[in-house]
């Protein structure tokens, strides 16, 4: 089920990552637990001719064949892993340019709490603890510090930034259903570090837009 | 009984032998592994269900940094240095370590620098910002407390002895090998820790210079890691360049272990060895050029991440080629599956899921989601514990047999390491599970579902812990009552199985020698005897006596190491554990008394180090290559200079990347008289000129001219540094500097070192004055001279590059 | 040539290019251009005194080559933060 669009680009690139490692952990595995069972010394077992004994250097072993195999293989593996990651940072450091009114919203990290400030007239409304945004629309979130390095998470959306003082980092998704999620604190900042939580709290946009219209001072 | 224990006691507080060394440091790591692990156990008993409440947020936090911290630096490495100290000299036919000197020192300022991260717990708070100390959370103004600084002091005394250690067995290992040693025979391990020391060399000077500048920025109110132009990304750059590295140099060691013992145990060669060495030698290098993907959400740029994820994703390529080759052994072999070959087979397993899961982190798309949580606690424990532990656990029985002379027991090793495997398993996979769940958080609440998994991890833990009762109680054991084991029980090929079990103090009766063909001869006949081809005293039954100390382990006691790093220890107590009135900003307060004594201590220790020999083994028939015509010292000195061009180039690093991130630095000329600059440039090019002449004169036996350009050399320098402090105090006086500002704090720290630097070259100044005098250097003994003038000009050459770089830009 | 005579002129040398870098910003006003060209002097003095008065060039290349390793391990931290500061934002 689709929780957010960054949750959705994680579990699809997850996936991929995860579907390749089991591929190659289960080959590995199954060629190593193979030899371990097949040449475990038994009395049947023949004296290798090459064992290394006290009082000569080991002969050589092996072909570059093998290491050549070995590293085409990885490289192959590993090129869509770098392309789709490539893909998705894009897409992550990409925010989007235009947000709707009351979309931007730029998160303060305390320690030991968070502060959300939303932009909107001559003043703008800032409220602690809960993060409330419309479901369906671009959100774009500035995160800094007011102390020390925090960093801000989404439980669920997989998607978070450091906060750090004296610069914003800036992350967006789009929500995609209704309901609260859990933010936490995810570098270790002191103390409260694990009591830092808030609440994101996703909006029908109806809901969303009548409240903020309401934080707004004329 | 008495006069026994007080031998024993001298043996072991004063030893200076390669073996009584390594068995200190297996020791003492072993024992620090139980401490941290029991810090472990009670982390995982406070996690196991939701909401708990045995331990604070304030004692947890500090406990999870002890943790990291005990288990990297005082048991990971120095297990595997006990193993190095121990095994290398046997296995590349060394007579003993390069500087014997040192070496001795290495290990007591070891110990004393874990007695200091302990006693850090007792004076406020430990650290308690995980092992990785996050800036600004680190700086006075979030944590004032006394123990944090201890801490600091302590993680700088365990780099010094880490430097030492490196420049040690660097030269060893390149220059004293047995003849016909040539590098591409050296055994796996060998190779795996000499690929580590060079890590080693080039990561913890940058380690050092970071704990340096925060503890002068908490003791002094320095900003470079409170500011926001430094702060948290100068501190993350600074920290994990040395960070990255010292992941692989707590885990190469294990896997020299590993392809040691399974060719061992499979009874063929390590299948692709070159290939396996080469690997080890691309991730070292690589190593370097990976640590940004500890700061992938932190902002650095879209260019950043993508060259960072490449990098990282990169270097699974040669590990890749490593375990294939180890797999690759197993083929067509007779694999015999003892204790050691189970470990390594085991930690090859784990290894290959914790690295595979780094290729996950290694995707800075996906980080923006694991980043913080326990996939990435779980990767490296894997790693860590899985690879690593279970390597040098492996070790431990192998090369026990060596040690101790007995044979462990085999049953219950084996149970040992199928108790362990599965309390790992049941440990730590459920921590990839827990991806969402933050790292280092004290208690969780029900409703994140959390605490199913984390019990589960507790007990596996508790498994796990349980299971080295075992180890401990297997190694004890067998050390008194086990059966003898012979020399070579595993029908092993690496030069330590032809000793016997365990070896004579002096090692080798006749360093073993390798011939054209790749046989090699033991024994009598013509080969070399111990010692042969070195310019001090032989005697004509082959054993020789170096000129001063002694070869035997008996003879060659020295109290001066331990006294010396005790004084270092007092010193460094003098120096943190002051607590100051008024800690905003500055929180210095020195505790004389013990800066004092440690002072009069070091200085005593000094004075009995120069009344002893300090002898460096120069032999002419060892093999050598690449660095057959440098001479030990002067490779020992250009080394240890590589440590420090790293040290300095932090330390300068530091300062562009404060300055670049600062819009309002004030223009050149406005901060520092430009002629201060030029004259003390003036100065010390000068005197770099008069240290050449001094060195000149020697060679030419003019004592006059020697000590004419010796003095000159010690005046230059005292009027740089005159001029220094002038310039120091004016600037601290007048107003031109805001207080505490960056531009402030980027001189004082770096003209600061560098003065230090100074002030040490003129003590050696001094020493080398006053043997000039008393009529030495001229009869062609002149190398003191030389390897002085290496490291002053050093101290130029930087002051070259201070000079444009604070006065005229 | 008589050693005694080349460390004399290397120090001439030295004396000479402190001399220019003094005057440096005076005759290249531009500011990153100055900046790159006064530590490219500075870097010509260090291998000047590494070179002669450290006697590299007379020692084996492995000594040399040694050297030369710290340095570029130096310059990856150097140059990958230049990057991470400057480039890609």
């Amino acid at each position: 089920m689709a929780v957010s669009s960054t949750q959705v680009q994680f579990d699809s690139l997850f996936g991929l990552f995860t579907y390749l490692a089991f591929a190659v952990g289960i080959v590995v595995f199954s060629f190593l637990i193979y030899l371990v069972i097949k040449y475990r010394e038994k009395p049947s077992s023949r004296q290798p001719e090459d064992t290394p004994i006290l009082g000569k250097a080991p002969q050589t072993r092996g072909h570059v064949r093998t290491v050549l195999l070995t590293l085409t293989l990885s490289t192959i593996i590993i090129v869509p892993l770098i392309a789709g990651s490539f893909g998705a940072i894009e897409n992550i450091l990409t925010p989007p340019q235009n947000v709707c009114q009351g979309c931007a919203i730029e998160v303060t990290a305390h320690q030991f709490y968070w502060q959300f400030t939303y932009p909107n007239g001559t003043k703008p409304y800032q409220i602690r603890d809960t993060l409330r945004v419309p479901v369906g629309e671009d959100i774009r979130l500035n995160v800094n510090s007011a102390d020390v390095f925090h960093d801000f998470g989404i439980i669920g959306y997989d998607i978070k930034t450091d906060a750090i003082p004296g610069r914003t980092n800036t992350i967006w998704f789009t929500p995609d259903v209704t309901g609260n999620f859990t933010i936490q604190c995810f570098e270790l900042c002191g103390t409260g570090h694990a009591t830092m939580k808030g609440i994101l709290m996703v909006m029908s946009q109806a809901a969303y837009f009548s409240w903020y219209n309401s934080t707004v001072v004329h | 009984m008495a006069e026994e224990l007080r031998a024993i006691a001298r043996r072991w507080l004063y030893t200076t032998n390669h073996k009584d060394v390594g068995i200190l440091y297996l020791i003492t790591s072993i024992f620090l592994f139980a401490a941290a692990g029991v810090l472990a156990l009670t982390m995982r008993t406070q996690l196991s269900v939701p909401g708990n409440t045995l331990l604070t947020a304030d004692i947890y936090n500090q406990f999870v940094t002890v943790h990291g911290m005990l288990m990297i630096f005082w048991v990971l490495s120095p297990l595997a240095f006990g193993f190095a100290n121990f095994i290398i000299p046997l296995q590349i036919g060394a007579r003993d370590l390069a500087f014997p000197a040192t070496q001795r020192d290495e290990l007591r300022f070891f110990l004393f620098s874990g007695v200091m991260m302990i006693l850090s717990f007792f004076f406020g708070a430990a650290p308690d910002l995980g092992w990785t100390l996050y800036s600004p959370q680190t700086a006075s103004l979030f944590t004032p407390t006394v123990g944090f600084n201890l801490g600091a002091g302590a993680l700088i005394l365990m780099t010094v002895s880490i430097t030492m250690s490196s420049v040690n067995f660097l030269v060893t290992m390149l220059k004293m090998r047995a003849p016909g040693l040539k590098l591409r025979y050296m055994s796996a391990f060998s190779w795996a820790i000499l690929i580590t020391i060079f890590m080693m060399l080039y990561a913890f000077p940058s380690f050092l210079a970071a704990v340096v500048l925060l503890y002068v920025d908490r003791a002094f109110g320095t900003v470079y890691f409170s500011s926001i132009q430094g702060g948290s990304l100068l501190w993350d750059n600074v920290f994990w360049f040395f960070g990255h590295p010292e992941v692989y140099i707590v885990l190469f060691p294990a896997l020299g272990i590993i392809a040691d013992v399974i060719p061992t145990f499979a009874r063929r060669p390590l299948h692709g060895r070159k290939y396996v060495i080469g690997a080890m030698v691309v991730v070292a290098m690589l190593s370097f050029a990976v640590w940004g993907h500890h700061m992938f959400v932190t902002g650095i740029g879209i260019v950043s991440t993508k060259l960072y994820t490449v990098t990282t994703i990169a270097i699974s390529l040669p590990f890749d080629v490593m375990i294939i080759s180890l797999i690759e052994t197993l083929g067509m072999s007779k694999l015999r599956l003892k204790a050691p070959a189970l470990f390594a087979l085991g930690a090859v397993a784990n290894f290959i899921v914790g690295g595979i899961t780094g290729v996950f982190l290694a995707s800075v798309a996906l980080d923006y989601s694991l980043r913080g949580t326990y996939f990435v606690v779980a990767h490296f424990h894997y790693l860590m514990v899985g690879a690593s532990i279970i390597g040098l656990i492996g070790g431990l029985y192998y090369w026990f047999p060596k040690i101790t002379g007995r044979m462990y027991n085999e049953k219950l090793a084996k149970i040992h390491f199928v108790i362990s495997m599965i309390g790992f398993q049941i440990l730590y996979f459920p921590m990839f599970l827990l991806l969402d769940m933050p790292r280092r958080v004290v208690t969780y609440t029900p409703d994140t579902g959390w605490g199913l998994l984390n019990l589960t991890a507790t007990l596996g833990g508790f498994i796990f812990g349980g299971a080295q009762l075992l180890l401990f109680y297997n190694l004890y054991r067998s050390s008194r009552v086990g059966p003898p084991s012979g020399p070579n029980p595993w029908e092993a090929w690496t030069l330590e199985w032809a000793l016997p079990s365990p070896p004579p103090p002096h090692d080798f009766d006749v360093i073993p020698t390798f011939l054209a063909d790749g046989s090699i001869r033991f024994g009598s006949g013509p080969s070399l005897p111990n010692g042969a081809g070195h310019s001090e005293i032989g005697y004509p039954n082959g054993s020789s006596v170096l000129v001063g100390s002694s070869s035997s382990h008996l003879e060659g006691l020295s109290p001066w190491p331990i006294l010396m790093a005790f004084a270092a220890f007092i010193f460094f107590l003098g120096l943190t554990i002051g607590k100051h009135a008024n800690p905003q900003p500055v929180s210095y307060q020195p505790f004389w008394p013990l800066i004092a004594d440690g002072v009069i201590l070091g200085v005593i220790s000094l004075f009995g180090y120069s009344r002893e020999t300090f002898t460096v083994h120069e032999d002419t028939h060892v093999e050598s290559w690449p660095f057959r015509q440098v001479p030990n010292m002067k490779l020992g000195i250009w080394t240890f200079l590589g440590a420090e061009v790293i040290f300095f180039g932090v330390l300068i690093g530091s300062y562009f990347f404060v300055r670049t991130n600062d819009a309002a630095w004030p223009q050149a000329g406005t901060l520092f008289d430009i002629r201060n600059g030029f004259a003390m440039t003036l100065v010390l090019l000068t005197s770099s000129l008069t240290a050449i002449m001094a060195l000149a004169s020697a060679r030419a036996g003019n004592r006059s001219g020697l000590i004419a350009s010796l003095g000159g050399t010690l005046v230059l320098g005292a009027a740089f540094l005159y001029i220094k402090a002038g310039e120091w105090f004016s600037l601290g006086a007048s107003n031109v500097f805001q207080n505490y500002s960056l531009p402030a704090s980027s001189y004082f720290i770096t003209t600061g070192t560098h003065g230090v630097h100074v002030f040490a070259g003129m003590c050696m100044t001094v020493y080398l004055l006053a043997n000039a005098i008393k009529g030495k250097y001229v009869n062609g003994d002149h190398t003191t001279l030389e390897h002085f003038g290496l490291y002053w000009h050093f101290v130029d050459i930087v002051w070259v590059f201070l000079f444009p770089l604070f006065y005229l830009i | 040539m008589n050693t005694n005579y080349l460390y004399l002129i290397i120090f001439a040398a030295l004396i000479g290019e402190t001399d220019i870098e003094v005057n440096l910003s005076s005759i290249i006003p531009a500011y990153n251009e100055y900046v790159t060209v006064l530590l490219g002097i500075a870097g010509t003095k260090a291998i000047l005194i590494a070179m002669f008065y450290q006697h590299l060039r007379y020692e084996p290349k492995s000594l040399s080559t040694w050297v030369i390793v710290g340095l570029v391990i130096a310059s990856l931290l150097m140059g990958l933060s230049f990057v991470q500061l400057h480039v890609g934002h």
